[in-house]
């Protein structure tokens, strides 16, 4: 008992480490910075470089991680977030996805890919807790981040600049008529930020005594988790909330098992919300916050395609590519459809509904594994699959969700993350039913009249066929009763309720059916695989889909497949470029946020 | 509107200049590709291989290449993403000079692509040990021994050498899955008994509570089945968790990585090897001699079996031919194929190299050394 709490109190200290940088962005910026990670693993390689390479003392190498972290903050406060002051407020969260893409593609390319000692300047096992040994680095770690909440708090509640930080966090528009440099007091805020997440990088480093370029992603999510635990935005709440997590953890690695600990994780997560939707010490005042998708979408109308554009556009995809088109295009196509039908869920969801959901490859992992399930085991046809993998992931969404709707804004985000994490996680755990990581291998292709469809062209033209149906559902919805109650809702929760819309039922469905067209994809994804395993509907999925409707155009049908056909498109398109093609991909990312907030088709 | 149009236009003309500049190809070689991450999280693997590879292919075309036609590898970097090496598959299916296909290397990402490459009729050889790995049809091959014996060996090893009592962890992916599996079951067949057997996540790096239940349950051996990544972690933060049992380590451990990583934890700790450099056999010397002289380090289990898949499919062309089919027939039918991790062996019923001799070895002075 003791051990457990003794080994989860140590790990728990370094998620606290990377919450507390996460809170503060939030609470200035009122930003979810999926950045962050990133920052984290920088810090780690310079500490490496530092530390192992330039054979640095300690307070030199804390000197060159924090200065350079810092300024990376301020680099990417300037380059991905300023011009995007009066967007809505996903195009912020978008550009610092694309932000992580660049940083971590850079360090593999900077300090190649591969795991590297970094040995610890200070002793690991020099005390003893019960039976754990642990050493001054761990007790520096609990210094850092205990010391740099205190004089986090202490400069905000007694420095004339930290009174700056803390009325812009209250209210942006009235700070800035009482004359503070608003953009300078994010800049400062994302300069601290950063450099506690490289700090927190290199002790965190040391502790595993192994650094690597790919390392800030889970980290990160971690970190989300620890903070949203104790409330977005409070400091003092994302030390309890990751060392309560690192604590819930242990004993759950202890009682159930290692590879419970993500499900653990996000199931302590999405439970305490449901308690307290603004996490242990989160202040109420987030939830009266619009939508993140934005009530006013800058730049106006959508782009309309007239009724013989969709006929042209019809016809090329559905006869002239497979006529002419090579077999390569025709996969990569393929693929494309499958993404754009797992975009139009989150087009619904998400666009139509306002939820940002980040946790849609788990209802796309649903899908697959029925399909895969009733074909492969009990001999049922894909034809018949197909429609109950869409049954299922619905159902299934209708109860998971129900946590989830009580919450707003960047809550929502972060716990549908969770609700897909767990998913995922729980098909890894459920061996019985899914076979765990071993996957499900030789799902049988489909076949129509006898004929098995397993050629490039057959398999192009299912996806297509398929694709079209989804678009057309989700357009009925759009355009039916439902679909106002739920254009309502994302407008205004307050007044669509003072209306009698029924909020959570609707919210739910809004849900149900996304998780329909979700699963539709998952079961095309796993006969066109032919293999399905837990580790193919990972967090990125989510985050992929979500990008693909916010590049195309939230609520806009046309936009969620434009939005695939670029960016699932895209890393083929660069593939002459080999190992920089990632970061490519980015850069052309963060350029379109940038320059078209609002997708390239438009909302709707 | 402008901005973006012209910006999608100088990006559509890039891709095509790029294209366009591609190295032109040697007439006539025997053209193989390869698809593995090269970036992203499970690129270090993928960079093994390319590094073994290219002293593979530099020793055949020195050699004179195969019957007088020069060799060469096309990569494609997958990522280890399957909706990547899906593409990547139909794109070398496309490209009629490529003969045959090396990889990829996370199994979700071999499956993806098995049906692409059956249907084609060419052959993709990888270097999996998920046990369905090649039942997708007679063209999909994997250069790596069946866990079955693999596991089976670690598991005599290490009561032969350490103790009965044995506490498990394995990396839970269909790898560790399987090894785990068989391990276990061949542990017990020898009498041994498993106080405790956990998983871990393939992402996890703090293992303390894990450790500290392996402390309390005091087994003789602490049997890691992980990578030489969360391998080396493992034994460090056992020694800092006060875990005092002997420790034994897969085989994918075998790496320098696994020296450079762990330090001094690693010292004592028992693994085995397929292929050893120090070993007498004349191909392993001069595949090690090449490897140290091109990238001044040791190779490792992941080099090795990367440098075999090119000598295997040069081996089995030379036999069926510069064509698809040939090569299929070849690696069917063929006897005495060459391999330095496993030595000449032929394929089994299920595609799969059939034999293989593996050596104890210990971690003494921060180098693996042969245990007799």
């Amino acid at each position: 008992m003791l051990d457990a709490l003794a080994s989860g109190l140590i790990t728990g200290n370094t998620y606290a480490l990377i919450a507390v940088g996460l809170s503060l962005i939030f609470g200035v910026a009122d930003l979810v910075n999926f950045a962050q990670g990133s920052v984290f693993a920088l810090g780690a390689m310079l500490g490496w470089w530092c530390v192992a390479e330039l054979h640095l003392p300690l307070w030199a190498t804390l000197l060159v991680v924090t200065g350079a972290t810092a300024l990376l903050g301020l680099v990417i406060e300037r380059v991905a977030l300023r011009p995007l002051a009066g967007a809505p407020p996903i195009a912020p969260l978008l550009s610092t996805v694309a932000i992580a893409l660049i940083l971590d593609r850079s360090l593999e390319l900077a300090f190649q890919p591969e795991s590297r000692r970094l040995p610890s300047l200070l002793a690991t096992d020099n005390f003893r807790l019960g039976d754990m040994r642990f050493g001054t680095l761990d007790v520096t770690i609990m210094g850092v981040s205990l010391l740099s909440v205190g004089a986090l708090w202490a400069f905000l509640k007694y420095a004339r600049l930290g009174w700056a930080i803390r009325a812009t966090a209250q209210d942006r528009e009235a700070a800035q008529q009482m004359g503070v440099n608003v953009g300078a007091v994010q800049g400062l805020a994302f300069a601290l930020a950063s450099a506690l997440a490289g700090i927190g990088g290199l002790l965190v480093g040391m502790y595993f005594s192994t650094v690597e370029p790919s390392m800030g992603f889970n980290a990160g999510l971690e970190g989300f988790a620890a903070a949203t635990l104790g409330g977005l935005g409070s400091l003092p709440g994302a030390v309890v909330g990751g060392l309560l997590l690192g604590v819930v953890e242990s004993f759950g690695v202890t009682w159930f098992g290692g590879s419970t600990r993500q499900l653990i994780a996000f199931a302590i997560l999405i439970g305490v919300l449901w308690l307290r939707p603004s996490g242990l010490l989160g202040s109420p005042g987030v939830l009266l916050r619009e939508p993140m998708t934005g009530t006013f979408f800058a730049g106006g109308a959508p782009v309309r395609i007239r009724r013989w554009q969709l006929a042209l556009l019809i016809l090329v995809a559905g006869v002239v590519l497979p006529l002419w088109g090579s077999n390569y295009l025709l996969r990569v196509a393929s693929v494309v459809a499958v993404f754009a039908i797992l975009a139009l869920s989150l087009t619904l969801v998400s666009g139509t509904a306002g939820q940002v959901s980040l946790g849609q490859a788990g209802l796309f992992a649903i899908g697959a594994y029925t399909s895969a399930l009733l074909t492969k085991e009990h001999a049922w046809p894909f034809w018949l699959a197909l429609p109950a993998a869409g049954g299922m992931a619905a159902l299934v969404a209708a109860v998971i969700v129900s946590p989830v709707l009580r919450l707003r804004g960047h809550y929502v985000a972060i716990a549908t993350l969770g609700i897909g994490a767990m998913v995922t996680s729980s098909i890894l755990n459920l061996e019985w039913l899914t076979r765990g990581p071993l996957g499900i291998n030789t799902i049988p292709p489909p076949s129509l009249f006898g004929h098995v469809m397993d050629s490039a062209r057959d398999f192009y033209l299912l996806s297509v066929a398929v694709l079209l149906g989804c678009a057309a559902l989700v357009t009925a919805l759009q355009a039916s009763h439902l679909g106002r109650g739920w254009r309502a809702i994302r407008e205004d929760e307050l007044a669509a309720q003072s209306f009698a819309v029924p909020r959570a039922g609707y919210k739910s469905l809004a849900f149900a059916a996304a998780a329909f067209v979700a699963g539709i994809g998952g079961s095309l994804l796993a006969h066109q695989y032919s293999y399905v395993s837990p580790d193919m509907f990972g967090v990125l999925v989510s985050v992929l889909a979500l990008t693909i409707v916010v590049a195309g155009g939230m609520a806009n049908v046309a936009g969620a497949i434009a939005g695939a056909i670029v960016l699932v498109g895209a890393p083929e398109l660069f593939r002459p470029l080999q190992e920089v093609r990632m970061l490519a991909y980015g850069l052309l990312l963060l350029l379109m946020v940038r320059f078209r907030p609002q997708g390239l088709l438009g909302s709707a | 509107m402008p901005t973006r149009r012209r910006f999608l236009l100088s990006m559509a003309g890039l891709a095509a200049t790029l294209k366009s500049i591609q190295v032109a190809h040697a007439e006539d070689a025997a053209v193989f590709g390869v698809s593995v991450p090269l970036s992203g999280s499970m690129a270090e693997f993928g960079r093994t291989w390319r590094k073994a590879q290219t002293v593979a292919v530099e020793e055949i075309n020195e050699a004179g290449g195969i019957k007088g036609r020069k060799i060469e590898l096309v990569y494609e970097d997958s990522q280890g993403d399957p909706k990547q090496t899906v593409a990547i598959a139909q794109k070398f299916v496309d490209d009629r000079r490529i003969l045959a296909v090396l990889g990829d290397i996370p199994t979700p990402a071999i499956m993806a692509a098995s049906p692409v490459f059956q249907k084609a009729r060419m052959v993709q050889m990888s270097m999996g040990s998920h046990p369905d790995l090649t039942k997708a049809g007679e063209f999909i091959f994997a250069n790596q021994m069946s866990q079955r014996q693999i596991a089976a060996s670690l598991a005599t090893i290490a009561v032969n050498r350490l103790g009965k009592t044995q506490a498990v962890l394995y990396r839970n992916t269909d790898w560790g899955k399987v090894v785990q599996s068989i391990y276990v079951e061949k542990l017990k067949e020898l009498g041994g008994q498993v106080v405790l057997a956990d998983s871990y996540l393939e992402t996890e790096k703090d293992f303390r509570a894990l450790l500290a239940k392996v402390r309390a349950a005091k087994p003789e051996v602490l049997v890691l089945i992980a990578y030489y990544t969360d391998g080396a972690l493992l034994v460090q933060q056992a020694k800092q968790a006060g875990v005092e049992s002997k420790i034994i380590v897969s085989e994918a451990c075998y790496s320098p990585q696994f020296m450079k990583l762990g330090g001094d934890a690693v010292n004592g700790v028992l693994t085995q090897t397929l292929f050893f450099p120090e070993a007498g056999r004349p191909d392993i010397q001069k595949f090690v001699a090449g490897y140290r002289a091109k990238h001044n380090e040791e190779p490792d289990f992941f080099a090795s079996i990367g440098y075999d898949g090119v000598k295997i499919m040069a081996w089995a062309t030379e036999r069926g031919g510069f064509s698809r089919e040939g090569i299929q027939q070849a690696l069917l039918k063929g006897e005495g194929i060459p391999s330095v991790t496993f030595g000449p062996f032929k394929f089994n019923e299920i595609r799969r190299v059939g034999v293989g001799a593996l050596a104890p070895i210990v971690v003494r002075d921060g180098k693996f050394r042969l245990l007799n």
